[in-house]
């Protein structure tokens, strides 16, 4: 599993990086993929409610009304249904690979199980939408996905009567059935939203909206494939045929396929499977739980910056406990901390220059207290030898720092660059402890620790507090933020700090748009500014292809040219295992005064069997059992055979009673199978067979 | 040097902050009173002052959470004022151990300034904007 984990990493890190030069690490779609998924669901929703408006519940009404909408008006409906499909198949992709990245970045440890099991359960959501979706159409592949489903969900034991029998044939097609398809499809999303909700709930400051620029980008350019490839039905159901093949919806239907080939009941198992062992993955070792964030009352006067900073929640603000005259304290809840220090670099109260008092703040990591971060600075700066000289501050998610030949530095490692309190960047520069200070995190746009890298930067800038002070110069103070395969970036960033620490101030690069007193920054190394747009474009392009193609092909066959189905089934409760007779005074007795009766019918029946042969040859023998839990309800069966088109003999028989040998009931017929047809050998009591 | 004596007038009616006011004088007159001693070693009033800078700090965070949960409209100038006198303590700091002489003398300066006019002007005015004094 780790070898698992440690190559996606690599994947992950690699195409950040190519994406980051594409389009600048703020625009990188790969950083912000839930919030993506948060847009495909606003994108989905208005133009589910769209197509709603027009959509028409009812047998033929449905496809009727769809049709209506993709031609009638093409300019709006369409679109809006091609957005609707898009969107939602976007909305797969989104989530595997938010599912996968986190995986990559072992995000899901600890605190974090609670957003990997909601996610998963917001997989199963999607899955009921998309494919509840598909049904409402009533085209060829909706037949399929309604017959695959019924076929799918009929192997659970909770049925009475299989869910199948309601697509016998288009004579037995309900229109109910639509109405209750259009509930399960407007309330599973209204449900899915409210996960949505709690998904993100253990999150200070979740992002749930992408950058807008991206945000706006994708949307044009679902709604640019909705206009080259729109998306159309595939011919009206017909429950009296079996088309010869049909195209899927990859994204929802991967599945589907494979029910001919394992067979429900395994289906179910595989699907469990998945499941199940993506939902261990928190708890799978490697389990390492680093000790909780540790509040200190006697250094805590409740200013709350800690609560303030918490990219987790884990911290609340409590009515003081220890009688000081503060109103409140900061209490840490150990199952929601992920010992990433960033409260200890909020404390104010954790600065090097507190002498006069032992170095303890309102709070910190017991693993990485504050004064002992500083007994290694000062260790560390003592033995700096070198010109310039820098003190690196390295969060251990981020690029290896390695300095380069000429000048030194003492590189520090910290579980995150929040974690640093500023008032140690001022010690280090002011006291001229070193010539320069960089706080080298890991990658800009997908922090670890979620807030780690903007805290940083706002500090250092002077717009979250703890400010850094003013009077530190910021040339000498640098960020450098790069994920574990971009030491190219953080070695070139290094060099050009140290050059620039050299060269005086004149060689520190402009801040493109950040407001505050932002550190020194190498500028990120993109490619040429006017084939940046070009290739975005391409790129997006790129991402909508297999969105277009994958949505509706390649087809699966259903059957071979000359085949027709033959579909047996019935739903009939045997006959009654014991005969009513009259009870003797002693048994009346024995019942309850209200529940006496002068008859007692046992309730039992006899399982019903089947026997169908084709061309003298037996084919399908079966003996279903009565339903309920008193072996008193109908026994029932839905199968279905694919035979060669072309003249059949059938002989259909049934027994329903205890008899040993024969059958209560029988039938025949002689028919010409057409390739495609649906023949339909149906059992109604007191009739007997229906063949048609 | 006489150092700060604690005045009816300092008070603000917040408790936690009343509280931390009479603590930061006393750590200040420590202070003054060391720099004030010829005897003393030098170190020892560093330290004292980078203690003063830590409490500083924390008050002001404090503070500031105060004026920020009842939606006091001068936070911003209010906060700038706070930051201001927090370059100034760790310039005294940097200063002091430079050896400067003159320091002693800025520090009580600065620090009479501030309880004279932070004290009665944001301080105050904030204490008048809380619900229920005038």
């Amino acid at each position: 599993m780790n070898w698992l984990k440690r190559i996606l990493r690599g994947v992950f890190d690699h195409l950040d990086g190519w994406l980051d030069a594409a389009c600048g690490p703020r625009f990188n779609p790969l950083v912000q993929l839930g919030a993506l998924g948060w847009l495909m669901f606003w994108l989905i929703a208005i133009s589910g409610i769209y197509v709603y408006v027009f959509f028409d519940t009812g047998v033929e009404d449905a496809y009727r009304s769809v049709e209506a909408l993709t031609h009638g008006q093409w300019w709006a409906g369409g679109i809006m249904r091609s957005l609707h499909r898009y969107a939602s198949d976007a909305l797969v992709v989104v989530t595997i690979l938010h599912m996968l990245r986190e995986f990559a970045h072992d995000r899901l440890r600890g605190v974090r199980w609670f957003a990997w099991i909601t996610g998963l359960l917001l997989i199963g959501f999607i899955y009921i939408c998309g494919i509840t979706g598909y049904w409402m159409v009533w085209d060829q592949l909706a037949q399929y996905v309604a017959m695959a489903s019924s076929r799918w969900l009929d192997a659970l034991p909770i049925f009475s009567e299989p869910i199948s029998r309601n697509f016998v044939n288009n004579a037995g097609l309900s229109g109910r059935f639509f109405t209750l398809m259009a509930y399960v499809h407007i309330f599973a999303p209204l449900a899915m939203l409210a996960f949505m909700w709690v998904h993100i709930q253990r999150y200070n400051q979740a992002k749930i909206n992408p950058v807008r620029g991206l945000g706006i980008a994708v949307t044009i350019a679902l709604v640019g494939l909705a206009l080259v490839h729109p998306a159309e039905s595939q011919g009206p159901a017909n429950l009296d045929a079996l088309a010869a093949s049909v195209g899927l919806d990859w994204f929802y239907l991967p599945l589907y396929p494979l029910l001919d080939v394992l067979g429900a009941g395994w289906l179910w198992g595989l699907a469990l499977g998945i499941f199940v062992a993506l939902a261990i993955l928190p708890w799978a070792p490697p389990l390492k739980r680093p000790p909780a964030a540790v509040v200190s009352l006697d250094n805590c006067n409740g200013c709350s910056r800690c609560f303030d900073d918490c990219p987790y929640g884990a911290i609340t603000m409590q009515p003081r406990s220890d009688g000081l005259p503060f109103s409140q304290e900061a209490v840490v809840d150990p199952d929601l901390c992920v010992s990433c220090g960033i409260c200890a670099g909020a404390c104010p109260t954790a600065t090097p220059f507190r002498r006069a008092t032992a170095l303890v703040p309102g709070i910190q990591l017991p693993q990485h207290d504050i004064a002992g971060l500083r007994d290694k600075v000062q260790a560390a700066c003592s033995q700096l030898q070198g010109d310039p000289a820098v003190v690196v501050f390295r969060c251990e998610h981020g690029a290896a720092v390695s300095p380069p030949a000429d000048g030194a530095a003492a590189v520090i490692d910290v579980p995150c660059t929040g974690m640093l309190p500023p008032s140690f960047i001022d010690l280090v520069v002011t006291k001229n402890m070193a010539a320069g200070v960089m706080l080298a995190g890991c990658h800009e746009g997908s922090c670890h620790e979620r807030l780690g890298v903007e805290w940083t930067e706002k500090r250092v800038a002077g717009l979250r507090d703890p400010y850094l002070r003013d009077r530190v110069p910021r040339q000498r103070v640098a960020v450098s933020w790069a994920s574990p395969v971009q030491w190219r970036a953080r070695r070139d960033a290094m060099e050009a700090f140290m050059a620039s620490l050299k060269g005086g101030t004149e060689t520190l690069p402009a801040q493109a748009g950040q407001a505050g007193k932002p550190a020194w920054r190498l500028p990120a190394r993109g490619l040429p500014g006017a084939v940046r747009p070009v290739l975005q474009v391409v790129l997006l392009a790129a991402a909508m292809w297999p969105l277009g193609f994958l949505s509706a092909t390649p087809e699966v066959q259903l059957r071979a040219a000359n085949e027709a189905v033959v579909t047996l089934t019935f739903s009939h409760a045997g006959q009654h295992q014991h005969e009513c007779k009259k009870l003797s005074p002693e048994e009346l007795a024995k019942l309850p005064p209200n529940m006496r009766r002068t008859t007692g019918c046992p309730r039992e029946r006899w399982p019903v069997s089947i026997e169908l042969d084709l061309d003298g040859k037996t084919v399908f023998t079966a003996t279903r059992q009565p339903a309920g839990l008193w072996d008193d309800g109908p026994s029932s069966l839905f199968e279905r055979f694919k035979v060669p088109a072309g003249p059949q003999q059938m002989v259909v028989r049934l027994r329903d009673s205890g008899r040993e040998t024969g059958f209560d009931y029988s039938a025949e017929a002689s028919i010409d199978l057409r390739p495609g047809q649906n023949f339909v050998i149906d059992f109604r009591h007191p009739d007997g067979f229906i063949l048609k | 040097m006489s150092g700060i004596k604690w005045r009816a007038e300092f008070e603000i009616g917040i408790p936690d902050v009343d509280h931390e006011h009479r603590e930061l004088v006393d750590w200040i007159n420590q202070a003054l009173l060391a720099s004030a001693d010829a005897t003393q070693d030098r170190d020892v009033v560093l330290d004292l002052l980078g203690e003063i800078h830590t409490k500083v700090s924390a008050h002001f965070a404090l503070e500031e959470r105060v004026m920020r949960e009842r939606g006091y409209d001068q936070l911003r100038e209010h906060k700038q004022d706070h930051e201001l006198l927090l370059d100034d303590i760790r310039d005294i700091m940097d200063e002091y151990e430079a050896g400067s002489d003159s320091v002693e003398e800025r520090f009580s300066e600065r620090i009479s300034e501030w309880f004279g006019l932070h004290f009665r002007t944001h301080d105050a005015r904030f204490h008048r904007h809380l619900p229920g004094s005038h």
